[in-house]
């Protein structure tokens, strides 16, 4: 099977069209059927790609247009360990999503499943294509069936303003990245990724940085670092549940994806090796995002916004693993994100069945209301945990392996207080929801704007139980963000990937199909007390925060200005205007800042 | 002279950019910022031809021409195709959202539109 590596993409696109032609002829439940099975294949197809690229990149030459000489002809796929294990937790994800929303209304109307099945092939494309063009296409068929996805209920209001700001802003950054493209074009004549790095080397004169600056703002877009990740709030608060989980737990992470294999490909030699203002700018963004994240995630009321923006928090920690660039660092990241999809799409799944139970999602509205619902607790409950990255959930061993690889101990420190801090505010918020919502504690915390945004529930079904098809997909993926601490070796299997992924000459190598050699990197040494405590240390102090918060009253008059941070005017909570232009204009305050650090510290 | 004959179709499309970007951060109306942002996405057009010149050269239809004959680069043109067709996609996914909002809302200023806010 050489072709191997374009039927993940094939199989997903050509089953949405079929599915978006038939729609009218098939019944409910046989379309649902249709795109889980196809999902589920999809699964199985990208299980066998990892399992084939641990031995070497996988070349795959679209109409067998293989290079002449060092000349690239054809479009090409090169599938990495890291590309194909994106691939499948793409895979897997979808897999969830589509059995969680079975028969659910919205999955009857709105073309939901072939937009889904769409956006599949476009991610599994996005992370596997060698060539820079086709990547952006990628992106682009990937944001489009997003936008729809996000406004897919619109009978109300609020939908279609989110997914318009969401479309408006990363419209804007894809614009970026297709002039940034088209700055490497003129510089090198090529389109593959490998023959630009090949030819580009350790070039970096100004018009290669202003490439390199136009490309990583596109994609600091969608990976929603602040001050780009406006968009995020509003498209998540208001997307399908199911749609949230492949939201949050893959797209936003694949921006970040992006930045590392462009900086290791075609940047590598040049801005990206031994040059420390690309890390640095990346460095200085990726904490600012994390302590925008985090407080902002702490004074917000409406569940999905939460958790949105716990997501940008814990995106901008997945940004400083990534800036590190070394191997150990790119290991953490790796576990960091896969668990952190898991226990994301766990509590968005979560959040779904409490919008399917109690039909809303806001904090003030569900005061008191969940406490019959015991196991949704615990769920809820599990799901903080492993965001403040408690043992043995996986987000502890990816962060203890992003600080090893710090390299000097005041980097170090400063990475620690910044994963601790990530940790701790988006499991603070996830707690005074549950002591709220779950425990009735307290009172039942202010209420604002954008807490009040109405929700159509999501299913017809009687509300008094919780449907298996919701139930299960959660506690998954609860169960899988600990999956890094169970399974036996995964750290070594981690730390191969990611020694796979940043071997930059392998890669450029493997597409003239000449032998590279790829690094070879030992997994350091973790000591598990450390984690641990660090993985209490956020847990005691997000409850700490959040019972304060919950139980303001009752603080002591000196202490009470830590409650205050979850007031509803909080200065940075006016910047999330709601205008898409303020969006876009932030966007561009974030370019000219990157483009400034590169050319600044050159 | 010449250098400034080089330098000038650069400037037109940072030019483009800029005025899309200054439509759509002071629209009024959702209509007007769909078709600032579709202003904006032409300055890749004008970056992308401009990329793909050459002096004297024709159009890249290699039917009957001989070799040596200089043509303008063909990839380039096929790259400003693409965009053209992405770009029609999502003129037409926003502008179907806002004749939706429209139906909801009745009214399409973006300042009366501040559901998320906050």
């Amino acid at each position: 099977m050489t072709s191997l590596p374009a039927l993940p993409i094939a199989l997903p696109l050509l089953a949405a069209a079929f599915l978006a032609g038939a729609r009218k002829w098939l019944r409910r439940w046989m379309v649902d059927l249709a795109a889980v099975l196809t999902a589920g294949a999809n699964l199985a197809l990208t299980t066998m790609l990892l399992e084939r690229s641990w031995h070497g990149n996988i070349v795959y030459w679209f109409g067998n247009w293989f290079p002449r000489g060092r000349m690239v002809l054809g479009i090409g796929f090169e599938v990495d360990p890291v590309g194909a294990g994106l691939a499948v937790l793409a895979s897997l994800l979808t897999l969830l999503a589509l059995i969680y929303s079975w028969r659910a209304i919205e999955s009857g109307q709105n073309l939901y499943q072939p937009l889904m099945l769409i956006f599949l092939a476009a991610m599994c494309g996005f992370v596997m294509t060698a060539d820079l063009f086709n990547l952006f296409v990628f992106f682009e068929l990937m944001s489009t069936a997003a936008f729809a996805l996000c406004g897919l209920k619109v009978q109300e209001p609020a939908p279609l303003q989110g997914a318009f700001n969401f479309a408006v802003t990363n419209t804007v950054g894809a614009f970026l990245i297709l002039t940034g493209i088209a700055l490497l074009y003129a510089v090198t004549g090529a389109l593959n990724m490998a023959q630009i790095g090949w030819l580009l080397g350790s070039r970096h004169d100004s018009l290669v940085v202003a490439a390199c600056a136009f490309i990583i703002s596109g994609f600091l877009v969608k990976a929603a670092i602040a001050p780009f990740h406006f968009w995020l709030p509003d498209a998540h608060s208001v997307a399908p549940t199911a749609v949230c989980v492949l939201f949050s737990g893959l797209m936003v992470e694949l921006g970040v994806f992006a930045v590392l294999r462009l900086t290791t490909v075609i940047f590598g030699a040049g801005i990206g090796a031994g040059h420390p203002e690309l890390r640095n700018t990346l460095l200085v963004l990726g904490s600012l995002t994390v302590l925008w994240g985090g407080v902002m995630c702490f004074s917000e009321h409406h569940l999905k916004r939460i958790l949105a923006f716990s997501t940008i928090s814990h995106s901008g920690a997945m940004l400083l693993g990534a800036a590190l660039g070394t191997p150990v660092a790119v290991c953490g990241w790796i576990i960091y994100l896969f668990a952190h999809a898991m226990a994301k799409a766990g509590l968005f799944f979560t959040a779904g069945i409490l919008l399917h139970r109690l039909r809303t999602m806001s904090e003030p509205a569900l005061f008191g209301r969940g406490r019959p619902l015991r196991f949704t607790a615990v769920l809820w409950l599990l799901g903080g945990m492993a965001l403040a990255g408690l043992p043995p959930f996986g987000l502890a061993q990816g962060a203890d392996l992003m600080e090893a690889a710090a390299g000097s101990p005041q980097l170090g420190r400063c990475l620690s207080f910044l994963l601790l801090f990530t940790g701790t505010m988006t499991a603070a918020a996830v707690f005074h929801v549950l002591l709220r919502v779950f425990a009735g504690a307290g009172d039942a915390g202010p209420s604002d704007r954008a807490s009040e945004v109405g929700e159509l529930p999501e299913s017809s079904e009687e509300t008094n139980r919780i449907p298996g098809r919701m139930f299960v997909p959660a506690a998954v993926c609860i169960a899988l963000a600990a999956a890094p601490s169970f399974v036996p070796h995964a750290g070594k299997f981690a730390i191969r990937a990611a020694s796979l992924f940043l071997s930059r000459d392998a890669y450029i190598h493997q597409i003239y199909s000449m032998p590279g050699s790829p690094l070879s990197v030992a997994l350091p040494p973790i000591s598990l007390v450390s984690s641990l405590l660090r993985g209490l240390a956020a847990v005691v102090i997000a409850a700490a925060l959040a019972g304060a918060a919950v139980g303001h009253k009752h603080v002591p008059r000196p202490y009470r200005w830590a409650t205050r941070l979850e007031g509803r005017l909080f200065p940075l909570r006016q910047l999330q205007s709601g205008h898409p232009g303020d969006y876009v204009v932030w966007c561009m305050v974030g370019f000219v800042l990157v483009g400034g650090c590169l050319f600044a510290f050159q | 002279m010449n250098h400034l004959l080089q330098i000038y179709p650069y400037l037109v499309a940072g030019w483009i950019f800029l005025c899309g970007l200054y439509g759509i951060a002071s629209s009024k109306h959702l209509v007007h910022m769909v078709i600032s942002l579709a202003v904006l996405q032409t300055s890749t057009y004008v970056l992308l031809l401009n990329i793909g010149f050459r002096k004297n050269g024709i159009a890249p239809i290699f039917a009957d021409l001989s070799p040596g004959i200089i043509t303008v680069d063909a990839v380039v043109q096929a790259l400003m195709l693409t965009d053209v067709v992405v770009e029609a996609t999502v003129v037409a996914l926003l502008l179907a959202m806002v004749v939706k909002v429209h139906e909801k809302a009745g009214t399409l200023s973006p300042d009366d539109l501040r559901l998320m806010r906050g």
